[in-house]
């Protein structure tokens, strides 16, 4: 249901779709159905009290619907033009397909019978919205790596990892006890204690190539150390989406100094190299100097080869 | 309230009457037999009025057609059971089960009253969830935006949308796009369609629109372009290639989109689809001396520019 719908027709709403699901559920408690439909009680006796008063034209015993519910259970009878449920909305049809593309991403792949039941839904679902809409969710994960480590974190047990590390350009293995699961600006993280590096790390859940439980000392006892931020300057030469995003720069000018942070040295380096003519990198003067040089041996490369 | 409880009632019974009809219901058929119409007759025609745009707002659709060819031609009204009712075909507890799951990723996201008000309706069929086993199963559509809802409302509607867009270099452009498509990929929303100004599919980031999004009726006939897959990072799309030399056990992230890969010894050649120059340019300089690009041509002296800016500004 769209958001913009008024109190009142939301109600109707909840009216038409009363009418189906008493229809499979005859019998239910009052309080059951209020909880179902996410209103009170007294909210829930009114809706019925409502719904008695409607029927087919003629108005009549004969024509209205036949609601019980004076018990503290409900019952319905003669409402067969209403029996049936609904049809979805268009957005309804879009954010279960969408959601159908994330659970299809995270079933195993030996379950081909989930597999084919996920497809089956999407084209009676897709059928039902009637344009060729396309929608797709690709799961930052692998299934098998997901499985891997929810079951690590819920287990409370270890796991070896094999992690790309993008600012190393490193592909490390890892053992690492796992601490919990989050999300962070579209992106989650596992947060872990890392015995390869002696302390706790975070490791975004997409760039871990595969995973595999395994036993790890039970003693997380390392002092958790802070890494000292590298504060550095960089200059913008001309105006780039690509260098606004890279280096978060919400409000970018020109020929300006703008001081910014990063924990890895690596990442300011590589960061100002894929920038390319766009930025200027004026402080630490060592990174800097070391920018330098590194550029000239790659150039002296294109030209001698 | 009781003049609300009445309206309720009045649409719920003339919901019951549209749909129990096997032909159409003149205004005053509807009038005289309806309860809840009551007032003057222009009292009545108003209320009519509005009761039918609120039944449409609820995703009812109500058919207009003629009540009787023969003998007049004023216009009737019915709703067709065939719109009205849900029709998934028969529904195993496992798909009801798979479908509760696909509602419960929108948990607090967007999508999460729709989801969740597609579950209700799902309910009523009456097949019990049989809970199955995804070991770990916890997805989430996370950094969901708010935008979604207007968008997938413009898909259905083949309607525009009229955003403020960022380009590549930071100029805030106006786009008028019929959206067709709707994607999420490495925590990015995406929403492709027909960009009016150029008349072909373009593809934005929904976090690159600037401000709010506005949606324009569109009046006029629309057709979905069949040829239109939304998967472009797929190699086969991609009209040229570039030759790349990548340190063994470096360059993972550019390794990543290579097509082929040969072994060279110390170093391996591998062949990566060029979407952009640009792109490739700032991939290649991120890997600094573990990647040396061949060709092609262009592609090779727009880093060799850049490797000279990088000397010149930082000297």
């Amino acid at each position: 249901m769209s958001k913009n719908v008024s109190a009142p027709l939301l109600r109707t709403a909840r009216l038409l779709d009363l009418v189906p699901f008493l229809n499979t559920h005859q019998g239910i408690a009052l309080k059951d159905l209020a909880a179902h439909f996410d209103v009170t009680p007294t909210q829930m006796s009114a809706d019925l009290m409502t719904l008695w008063m409607c029927g087919l034209p003629g108005y009549t015993p004969l024509e209205l619907m036949d609601l019980e519910f004076e018990s503290g259970f409900v019952t319905i009878r003669n409402a067969p033009t209403l029996a049936k449920p609904r049809t979805i909305t268009f957005q309804e049809g879009v954010a279960l397909l969408l959601g159908l593309d994330l659970v299809a991403a995270s079933i195993p792949e030996n379950r081909i019978d989930l597999l084919t039941s996920v497809q089956s839904l999407r084209e009676r679902l897709t059928r039902i919205l009637g344009v060729p809409v396309r929608l797709s969710v690709v799961a930052a994960a692998s299934g098998a790596v997901w499985t891997t480590i929810s079951q690590a974190v819920t287990a409370h047990s270890g796991l070896e990892i094999h992690y790309h590390s993008l600012y190393k350009d490193q592909i490390s293995q890892r053992s690492v006890m796992p601490v919990d699961l989050y999300d962070s600006n579209g992106h989650q993280y596992m947060r872990a204690f890392c015995f390869t590096a002696n302390d706790y790390r975070e490791f975004r859940v997409d760039r871990i190539t595969s995973a595999t439980s395994a036993a790890v000392p039970a003693d997380l006892s390392a002092e958790s150390t802070n890494p000292e931020k590298i504060r550095f300057r960089i200059t913008v030469n001309n105006r780039s989406r690509d260098v606004a995003e890279r280096f978060a720069i919400s409000d970018m000018a020109l020929e300006t100094e703008i001081e910014l942070s990063s924990y890895s040295r690596q990442w300011i380096e590589r960061s100002v190299m894929a920038s390319g003519a766009t930025v200027t990198l004026n402080s630490p003067v060592e990174i800097r100097s070391e920018l330098a040089k590194r550029a000239q041996l790659m150039l002296n490369r294109y030209k001698g080869a | 309230m009781p003049t609300v409880s009445r309206k309720i009632e009045r649409l719920i019974n003339l919901t019951i009457a549209l749909l129990a009809t096997k032909r159409y219901l003149t205004k005053s058929e509807i009038f005289r037999t309806v309860e809840g119409y009551e007032g003057s007759a222009e009292t009545k025609e108003r209320m009519f009025e509005r009761d039918k745009e609120d039944l449409r707002s609820l995703g009812i659709t109500i058919d207009v057609g003629s009540f009787d060819p023969l003998f007049n031609d004023e216009a009737g009204y019915r709703i067709r059971s065939e719109s009205y009712q849900l029709d998934l075909g028969d529904i195993t507890p496992t798909e009801m089960s798979l479908l509760s799951l696909a509602a419960d990723a929108w948990q607090g996201a967007a999508f999460a009253e729709q989801a969740q008000s597609a579950i209700l309706k799902l309910s009523s069929i009456g097949v019990p969830a049989d809970p199955i086993d995804i070991p770990g199963f916890s997805p989430k559509l996370s950094n969901s935006s708010k935008d979604l809802e207007t968008i997938s409302g413009a898909i259905g509607g083949s309607d525009y949308l009229i955003f403020d867009y960022l380009s590549p270099s930071l100029l805030s452009e106006r786009r008028e796009v019929i959206p067709i498509a709707l994607s999420n990929k490495s925590g990015f929303w995406y929403v492709s369609g027909v960009d009016k100004a150029v008349q072909e599919v373009r593809t934005f980031r929904l976090d690159r629109v600037q401000g709010a999004i506005t949606v324009l009726k569109n009046k006029e006939d629309f057709e979905f372009p069949t040829d239109f897959e939304l998967d472009q990072t797929d190699a086969s799309s991609a009209i040229r290639f570039a030759i790349i030399d990548v340190r063994k056990g470096k360059g993972h992230a550019i390794r990543a989109l290579a097509t082929s890969v040969t072994d060279l010894g110390e170093w391996d050649q591998i062949k990566v689809p060029i979407y952009t120059i640009e792109y490739l340019t700032a991939q290649i300089l991120w890997h600094g001396d573990d990647v040396f690009v061949h060709e092609p041509v262009d592609l090779r002296e727009n880093v060799v520019q850049q490797l000279e800016a990088l000397v010149v500004n930082h000297e």
